[in-house]
This record gives structure tokens, C-alpha cells and sequence, in this order.
């Protein structure tokens, strides 16, 4: 490259790599610390052999979790005359009877007759 | 290189080969980052960590200054990718507070220096891999991911540019 440069290019180019140095003049850390940080970096950032291991390992999971047969159920049942003796019904608009389990048709009710028609019906 | 020296996950690597060129490629990383020291060392850091874990792997196809320059350049720039609006908007908010750190500016050479900050970004990254890191056009169209057409064409106009503005300064030496 040097040997395709005119003396105004040299020119240039002395000055502007003088100029990049006085620029650059005591901002360069050295080499071991920058080197040390970075080794101290690369050791905690996690290998890609760790990750494609733990997707593999995942997946395998999965895997064998689809393929396992599905768990035995245990039944248990019920005696017909336990259960019975055991439950009772109660209807749901009990509750909005005067008073609770108790039959209130302790007397029948009398109904009066009436022969007496009106308009052509029985009162 | 010495065996032991040689990266674990890069082969054709070795540290004292880093070390030689430690210098050369943090000043990249400085210009990158518009010579905030803790982001290049960030980047420089960073730049490392791929090396030593092997996601950026060296194969020899070209120099290993011209690799690990790329490696500094495409972390920068996927990094300012994400964050270029804020920097601008903090760099705005800088330069009209007499409060925060200035970048540093050379004293010699400054309207060089000047110059070269005018130029548009890419004819600024070549003049730099070029003249100050002694790199060859085409090495330094690598760097910067374009073909070496396109670095001459960049190379070519920042020349045309610095001798324009510079005139009479280059001429008296």
C-alpha cells in the first residue's frame, strides 16, 4: 500500500497516525487485565454443549413421559343398602315451607261446595 | 507460536499473538466507539470472549489483525445498532454540557484530525485501517464487510476529501 502513496498521501499519513496517537495516549488498559476480564467472562457465560444437552435431555423427558402406559385405576364401590341408609333427599323448596319437615296438611281442608252458577260456572 | 499460548477453542489462535496486537486493536475499538475508553474496553473484552469460546473462529483465511479487527467492528456495530439513537440523543446532550467528559482531541495535528471527523463514516473507517493501522485496502474492505471495490471507491473519495480540505497544509511539508 506504502509504495502506491505520493509524498502528499505520506504527508497525510504521518500526520492524521500522529494525530491518532496523541487521541489514543494513555487510554489503553493492558493486555492481561483486558485478557483476564474476558477469560473471566468466557468461564461464566454458559456452554453451548450444556444448553443442546439440556434440550436433549428435555425432549428425552417428554418423550418417555408420552410413552409410559397410563396409571391403574383403583375402584372402589359402594354398598347399595350403606348408601341408602346413609342419604336422604331433601327437596329444595322445603325451605320455603312455614315450618320444616313437618307435614302442615294436619287437618284436611274442607272444601265448600257452592251449586250456586254464575254466568254458567260454579263459584 | 508457543503450544501453550494456542486458544483452546481456536486452534490458530495463540494469546501473545492478541497481545502483539492488543494496542492496534483497542485504538480501533476507541474510534468505534467515539474514544470512550470503558465501551472499548467492553468491546474489547468482548471481543476476546469469542475468541477464547471459539464463536469467533480464526481459520486462517486472511490475517489475524484483519479477523479480529472485523470481530471489534461487527460487535460494535450490532451493539450501536441497538443503542445508536440513545448515544446520539447523550452525545447531543454532551456537547452542550460544559459538565460531562469530552472525548479526548489530539493537540497536534489537529485539522487533520478535523478533517477526518468531517468525512462521512465508512471513508473515515478506511482512512483510518489504512494510514494508521498500515493495513492494505483490501484487508480493510474486510473489516469494514464490503467488497474491495467499494473500499477503493471509499478509500479514493476520503483522499479526494482530506486533500480538498487540508490544500495548502499538505503541501507545505
Amino acid at each position: 500500500m506504502t509504495s502506491m502513496m505520493n509524498d502528499s498521501d505520506k504527508t497525510l499519513q504521518s500526520r492524521l497516525k500522529q494525530a491518532q496517537q496523541d487521541a489514543e495516549e494513555g487510554q489503553v488498559p493492558g493486555f492481561d487485565a483486558v485478557w483476564a476480564a474476558a477469560e473471566r467472562r468466557a468461564a461464566a457465560r454458559p456452554k453451548r454443549g450444556w444448553i443442546a444437552g439440556a434440550i436433549a435431555a428435555a425432549i428425552l423427558g417428554a418423550i418417555t413421559i408420552g410413552l409410559l402406559p397410563p396409571a391403574e385405576r383403583h375402584w372402589e364401590f359402594v354398598d347399595p343398602a350403606e348408601f341408602e341408609s346413609s342419604t336422604s333427599w331433601v327437596a329444595p323448596s322445603d325451605v320455603l315451607l312455614p315450618d320444616h319437615r313437618v307435614d302442615i296438611y294436619r287437618e284436611i281442608p274442607v272444601l265448600i261446595e257452592s251449586t250456586k252458577i254464575e254466568e254458567g260456572a260454579l263459584l | 507460536m508457543r503450544d501453550s499460548d494456542v486458544l483452546e477453542n481456536n486452534p490458530q489462535v495463540s494469546r501473545s499473538a492478541l497481545e502483539a496486537m492488543h494496542g492496534q486493536v483497542f485504538g480501533w475499538a476507541l474510534s468505534r466507539c467515539n474514544f470512550e475508553q470503558v465501551v472499548a474496553e467492553d468491546l474489547v473484552q468482548q471481543a476476546y470472549v469469542e475468541l477464547l469460546t471459539g464463536k469467533a473462529r480464526f481459520d486462517g483465511e486472511s490475517s489475524l489483525k484483519t479477523f479480529v479487527f472485523a470481530v471489534v467492528q461487527n460487535l460494535a456495530r450490532s451493539r450501536f445498532r441497538r443503542i445508536s439513537s440513545r448515544l446520539r440523543l447523550t452525545q447531543q446532550a454532551a456537547s452542550t454540557d460544559a459538565g460531562i467528559v469530552q472525548p479526548v482531541e489530539p493537540g497536534e495535528n489537529e485539522a487533520v484530525w478535523q478533517a477526518v471527523q468531517t468525512l462521512p463514516q465508512r471513508q473515515r473507517d478506511i482512512v483510518e485501517l489504512v494510514f494508521c493501522r498500515d493495513m492494505t485496502i483490501e484487508a480493510a474492505s474486510r473489516v469494514m464487510g464490503v467488497s474491495t471495490g467499494t473500499g477503493r471507491v471509499h478509500y479514493d473519495r476520503a483522499k479526494k476529501a482530506l486533500k480538498e480540505k487540508l490544500g495548502n497544509d499538505l503541501n507545505d511539508e
